[in-house]
């Protein structure tokens, strides 16, 4: 799955070795090995069959990684961190050569090790994440990738490619649709489209929880057309996507969300017809609370929170878990003038996402209309320091 | 309820001649001279100009500008311009139909049944052309693109939305409506239907009183144009182009409380009369807050420190200008605080 589509992206580098991940690995091993360069050479000769001190085995692991004996190499760099667990580099190269060798879960152990020792690590916080993901831990292996993103771990190309792939699959199969879609959107919009990139952008779309390799046969045609159709309108073809979309409604009249997800697509650059797919979602499924909560939220854009609040009661009715009905419902009732009102469903977003944008904005305004300055601030500094600057450089007059 | 029924007794009881004015026809004027009259001749009330009402195009009728192997040239001839563009092998020429903004100038143009933002506009500090603040980055590949930047259907509804009144109607733009600048409606939501019941004696239409809103409130309203708090901080508007943001600035500021009125726009600014210059004129404000004995008018209100520096033109040190990038213009920055020397700008 998400092997066959980085050896597509990334080029005949990655159609050697462990398939999908393999770009990324040799990319992590040479910057090791750049990092093993500069390291001060240990003092004993190389080849002993069995040295002793630590020295001898740092140097003989390095030899045999750089002459790929990976079994031995973790066996040296394994007996090295024992003699001196502080060593971070030994736990480095241990985790990534584990990682190698689908050895997962010994190499989930040495990564932590490593970032305990080096907390802002972010490579090996994305290797964990990936390793995490291979073990069907994917709450851990979520936090992981995305701490590592924030650290740095995606800037270089090739590693963008597979960490934000595996965090959109994580996206989508832990039920964040919306966010799964954005990390999707960037991959379309880089041209790096193909079956996998379809499949997860069908899937998020369509809100199903599963990866690509899971979907049912049944249903593999409906989401391989939704997955074109959405990518036609991410690219500007909105002509191309409206007929797409047609085809759909047509073929597959009882499919749940495609009105929504047509709508969703629309929001920002039409968005009296993503309000118009919105409803046609509710006419067919009048209990879907993401389809009630984009529509509240598609009338608070236009100002009329009147307007809203209907949709906006009706989609924290049916989801009270679902984050965007919270933060619909408590905007629009902080909007209307019931401020109090609006506060608990705001701090009932955070609770369930602490990172959520609009909710801390919207909590800033509450708070300032009810005259609590210094919650404000506080809340308009939190919002300052996480938002992402430069998004939009050239503001219009 | 008393107010209206004073409202109503005046109404009934004003002379015909002052009701309908000079012309005979009753307008805002009539009731609220003091805000009609004046506010027309404000930045807001000029920020959009049509043919043949464009002073600045009329006093500079031949206009030039060169960049990247592109000429621009904007010539007015009998109030019409037109705004000229050449890579030597081709020339098109387009009239200007809509002139935004009361100072410096960018033209909204049409061609082939789409609106293009101009790539060069009228800047007063070079009393010339220059490449319009946004788009510097914008490299033209060919006369099409050297025009200006495309418009989407959004972006046209929001550059009339805020430079003209009832341009914009059910979200949609409706240039057979438009009336050039802000006029009394476009921020009073129902004037119009206030002023045609008002004279038969109907008071119950009078629009919500934008002078109540919170100073949370306010700074949102005027922020729909002037770009609020949450606006700049959704699209992520960073450094020092956000300083013409004034609701942005202002709600960074420590003292910023959304239930205080001695912080709101309108505190400072009436939107009827043409922004004042003088720093001294702000002195008041300021002291509503920081001056060192409490104010009688708000007993109940919070007291800042008093400055240990100066009590008078506060806005000078506290309030700097700061230059726009592109060096066109200078903005007085509404993120008030104590600036330090080699401060960074803060965002």
């Amino acid at each position: 799955m998400a092997g066959s589509y980085f050896s597509d992206m990334a080029g005949p580098a990655l159609h050697a070795g462990k398939k999908g991940t393999a770009g990324f690995l040799r990319t992590i091993l040479r910057v090791g090995l750049a990092l093993a360069l500069l390291l001060p050479g240990p003092a004993l000769a190389v080849g002993q069959d069995r040295p002793e001190t630590f020295d001898q085995l740092a140097l003989s692991a390095a030899a045999a990684r750089e002459q790929n004996d990976i079994p031995r190499a973790i066996d040296l760099y394994q007996r090295a961190v024992q003699l001196n667990p502080k060593w971070p580099d030994g736990w480095w190269y241990l985790g990534s050569l584990q990682y190698a060798v689908n050895a997962y879960a010994p190499s989930v152990e040495a990564l932590t090790h490593y970032i305990e020792l080096t907390p802002r690590a972010g490579p090996a916080l994305a290797l964990r994440g990936l390793c995490e993901f291979e073990q069907g831990q994917y709450p851990e292996s979520l936090q992981d990738l995305q701490h590592g993103i924030a650290l740095g771990a995606a800037n270089q190309p090739r590693n963008t490619q597979i960490i934000l792939y595996h965090e959109a699959l994580l996206l989508t199969r832990l039920g964040k649709f919306e966010e799964a879609l954005g990390k999707y959107t960037v991959f379309v919009k880089q041209g790096a489209i193909n079956q996998d990139v379809t499949a997860g952008v069908g899937l998020s779309g369509l809100r199903m929880p599963i990866f690509p390799k899971d979907i049912d046969p049944a249903q593999a045609q409906l989401v391989s057309l939704t997955g074109r159709a959405a990518i036609s309108v991410i690219t500007g073809d909105l002509a191309g996507g409206h007929q797409a979309f047609l085809d759909i409604f047509h073929r597959f009249p009882a499919a749940p969300n495609v009105h929504y997800l047509y709508g969703y697509l629309l929001f920002s650059t039409d968005p009296d017809q993503a309000i118009e797919q919105f409803q046609q979602e509710l006419t067919a499924y009048p209990s879907s609370a993401i389809a009630h909560a984009m529509l509240a939220w598609a009338y608070g854009l236009r100002g009329d929170f009147a307007a809203a609040l209907p949709d906006a009661q009706k989609a924290a009715a049916e989801a009270p878990s679902l984050p965007m009905a919270q933060l619909v419902l408590g905007r629009t009732l902080v909007e209307t003038g019931d401020v109090n009102s609006g506060l608990p469903h705001l701090e009932d977003v955070l609770r369930m996402e602490p990172g959520n944008l609009e909710a801390h904005m919207t909590l800033a305004k509450a708070y300032s209309e009810l005259g609590r300055k210094e919650d404000a601030r506080r809340e308009r500094l939190w919002c300052l320091a996480v938002s992402n600057p430069g998004t939009a450089p050239n503001a219009p007059m | 309820m008393r107010l209206c029924s004073v409202l109503a007794i005046l109404t009934l009881c004003y002379p015909s001649v002052y009701l309908q004015g000079q012309s005979g026809k009753i307008t805002c004027a009539s009731c609220h001279p003091a805000q009609a009259l004046s506010q027309p001749d404000t930045q807001m009330g000029r920020a959009l100009r049509l043919p043949g009402g464009n002073e600045t195009l009329n006093a500079h009728p031949q206009l030039s500008f060169r960049k990247g192997g592109y000429s621009y040239s904007v010539e007015t001839r009998n109030g019409q311009s037109q705004y000229v563009v050449s890579d030597g092998a081709q020339t098109v020429s387009l009239p200007i139909l809509w002139s935004m903004g009361a100072e410096a100038q960018t033209w909204v143009l049409e061609r082939n049944g789409r609106m293009y933002e101009s790539l060069v506009s009228y800047y007063p500090s070079v009393n010339g052309l220059d490449i319009t603040v946004g788009d510097e980055h914008l490299t033209p590949k060919n006369i099409d693109e050297a025009i200006g930047r495309p418009f989407s259907d959004t972006d046209s509804a929001a550059c009339f939305g805020c430079h003209a009144s009832n341009a914009v109607v059910d979200h949609k733009l409706h240039l057979s409506t438009l009336k050039p600048g802000l006029t009394c409606e476009h921020c009073h939501t129902g004037a119009g239907a206030h002023l045609a019941a008002i004279v038969h004696g109907d008071t119950s239409s009078i629009p919500p009183r934008l002078g109540k809103l919170s100073s949370e409130d306010i700074s949102n309203f005027c922020g729909q144009c002037h770009r609020s708090w949450e606006l700049v901080v959704r699209a992520g508007w960073r450094g020092e182009t956000n300083v013409r943001f004034q609701p942005y600035r202002l709600a960074n500021s420590k003292c910023f409380d959304g239930t205080d009125p001695r912080i709101s726009c309108v505190a400072c600014h009436d939107p009827h009369q043409k922004v004042v210059r003088d720093s001294s004129y702000y002195d008041a404000r300021c002291l509503a807050c920081h001056a060192s004995l409490p104010v009688a008018a708000s007993p109940s209100a919070s007291q800042a420190k008093s400055c240990p520096v100066a009590k008078a033109n506060c806005t000078t040190c506290h309030m700097p200008k700061v230059p726009f990038p592109g060096g066109h213009f200078q903005f007085t920055d509404h993120q008030i605080r104590i600036v330090k020397p080699n401060q960074p700008y803060p965002n």
